[in-house]
Parts: C-alpha cells; structure tokens; sequence
C-alpha cells in the first residue's frame, strides 16, 4: 500500500533583516569608538598592575605616551608623544593648554592626564613630567596599567 | 479621446547587496576603531605651590625608597622585594595595637615613596599598586567587600554608592609621590 507523498517544505529562515541587524552593529561601532589615529611611534609596553580603577567619565581623559622610538633615527632614549607627534617636556605645558581649551571651561579643571609609559622607562622622565603638569596645573594622573590576570 | 494607456516600469533598487555593504562598512570600523583604555592607577598630583614646612611626626610617616639599582628600602630596611607590603601597610595605617611607632590615626598615615633617578617605572608602579591594593582592601574590609568587589562598586547605583563611601569614609589614600632625586 502506498500512502501519499508527504509535501516536505524545506524551512527556511528570512534573511531579510540581516542588515537591519548589520546596521544595528555598524552604528554601534561608529558611535561608541573612536578612531585610532595614532599609529604609534614608539614602544610601550605598559605594567601591569592590581589595584586599577575605572575612570567614569572618558572625555576628561588625554593620553600621553612615553616610550623607546621605533626609529632609531630618534634616538634610544625614552620620548613622549602625543597623537603620534613625538613632544619635547618643554612641549607640555603647551599641549595641556591645548587639551584644557579643547575641554572647555566647565571641564577643564577635571582634566585627566593617562600616562601610558613602558616599563622601562626612568623614573627621572616620569618625574620631570609630573613636575611639569603641576606646573600646568593637570594635577590629575592616571597611570596606565594593565590587570595582572590571576 | 482615446486614452494612451502606458505602461510604466516602476524602477527598483536591488536591496540584496545591502547587507555587503553594510558588512564592509562594519569591518572597517571595527578594524579602524579603538575604544579608549581607561583603567590605571588614578593619584592626584599636589598644586604647584613653594613647600611648606608642616610638622609630619615621624610615626605617621610610612617610607619607601626606590634606588637606581632597583632596591627597596622600606622604613629604613633594606629589601629586594616587596613581599609583605601590603599586610605592613594596613598594620602602619591602622594600627589595631596602638604602637607607638605606627600611625597615629588611620587618616594621619602618609605613604611616602620616592624613587630615585634611574629606578625602573615598572618598579614604581608595583610600589603604588601595592600601597593602592592596601588601601582597597582597608576600605573592602570596611563594608564587608574584598578589595576587587570593593573597586567594582558601581557608583551609579546609590546602594552600591552608599558603601563606596562608607568604605573610604574619614581615610584618604596618603599617597606622596615625590620627584625622583638626582643621583648623589
């Protein structure tokens, strides 16, 4: 005996919203991040450290780099950059200007300067760019460390 | 009359390739972006201003010398490593014994470090991550929270807020960081 032939319909699934979906993520990139101008001039490799805290507001934050240049036309001893322009100490109190104009007055005063400086650096660097943003009054330093993984 | 019936091609747009543009589009920022790191060790550098003398009693202050060679010297002792710190620290600032060479009060504490000329940065920052860690785990302890669950209190939440002050409450964190020395 012979029972009719089931129809089998193959399921399918709509791909219709796929770039709804598509977009979705697109703007969700675009919005929360920013580009990456800095390709970076020097070697940093940044310590790694336990007690680390999260900065809430992320607009206050200018970063700073300090470490070996790539190029050895720069020389061998530790730099400071910026935005991928390499800065003298002198610079600084000029780039803290910059960077408080660019926050604005109600801001500005909130500033917080991310230190991103490789782990070999000297300390007498480090120390010579605390005591220049005190000068600039950028009183706020955020080391940047990365989590020891346990 | 006789009325011109034209038929009319309605123009469309193939909306198939979307999803590859958009995808290119994706890829690209997700290629190009980066999101901002904001984690660290956040301090507050002191104003600018000419020193002044104020009277620090021996006892309330907690030393950490960094040389060029990478040594510790803690409290006038010198160490190769940092094994410890934190247990002295929460010992120096709290003081559950009143000893006489510890800290007063906890909020009188000061942790100076000073490294020299020459010292690693890595070693500085293992120096104030330890004293930071100490200090987290003071104010963990404060509200019944490990020091991890204490810096992941999310301040938004007046709850969780409420405890993050409770935590820190009456006890900065004394951190001095002074300029490194010029090599004698």
């Amino acid at each position: 005996m012979k029972f009719r032939k089931k129809i089998t319909q193959k399921p399918e699934i709509s791909t219709a919203s796929m770039p709804d979906i598509v977009f979705l993520l697109l703007f969700f990139f675009m919005v929360t991040a920013t580009i990456d101008r800095s390709q970076d001039q020097l070697k940093v490799q940044v310590p790694q450290a336990r007690a680390i805290t999260k900065i809430q507001k992320k607009f206050l934050i200018k970063e700073l780099h300090v470490g070996f240049p790539k190029d050895p036309v720069l020389g061998s001893s530790p730099r400071i950059s910026t935005e991928d322009r390499i800065i003298s100490i002198t610079d600084l109190g000029n780039w803290v200007q910059e960077q408080k104009t660019e926050l604005g007055e109600a801001y500005k005063d909130q500033m917080i300067v991310m230190l991103k400086a490789d782990v070999d650096v000297d300390m007498g660097l480090i120390g010579d760019i605390q005591v220049e943003l005190r000068k600039h009054n950028a009183r706020k330093v955020l080391f940047r460390t990365l989590e020891v993984a346990y | 009359m006789i009325k011109l019936k034209r038929t009319r091609l309605e123009p469309q747009v193939s909306a198939g390739s979307m999803a590859d543009i958009a995808f290119l589009l994706l890829i690209f920022f997700l290629v190009a972006t980066k999101f901002i790191e904001d984690r660290g060790l956040l301090m507050q550098l002191p104003p600018d201003v000419p020193p002044t003398d104020t009277p620090i009693r021996e006892r309330n202050l907690f030393k950490i010398r960094i040389n060029s060679q990478n040594q510790f010297l803690v409290e006038n002792k010198v160490r190769q490593n940092l094994d410890g710190l934190i247990e002295e620290i929460k010992l120096f600032v709290l003081n559950p014994k009143n000893d006489p060479t510890l800290a007063e009060a906890p909020h009188k504490g000061i942790i100076s470090v000073k490294a020299q000329r020459g010292t690693k940065y890595a070693y500085f920052i293992e120096t104030l991550d330890l004293i930071k860690e100490a200090y987290y785990q003071i104010y963990g302890e404060r509200v019944g929270l490990s020091s991890a669950e204490y810096r992941r209190l999310n301040r938004d939440n007046p709850l969780e807020n409420e405890k993050y002050l409770r935590g820190k409450e009456g006890l900065p964190m004394n951190i001095s960081i002074a300029e490194p020395d010029k090599i004698k």
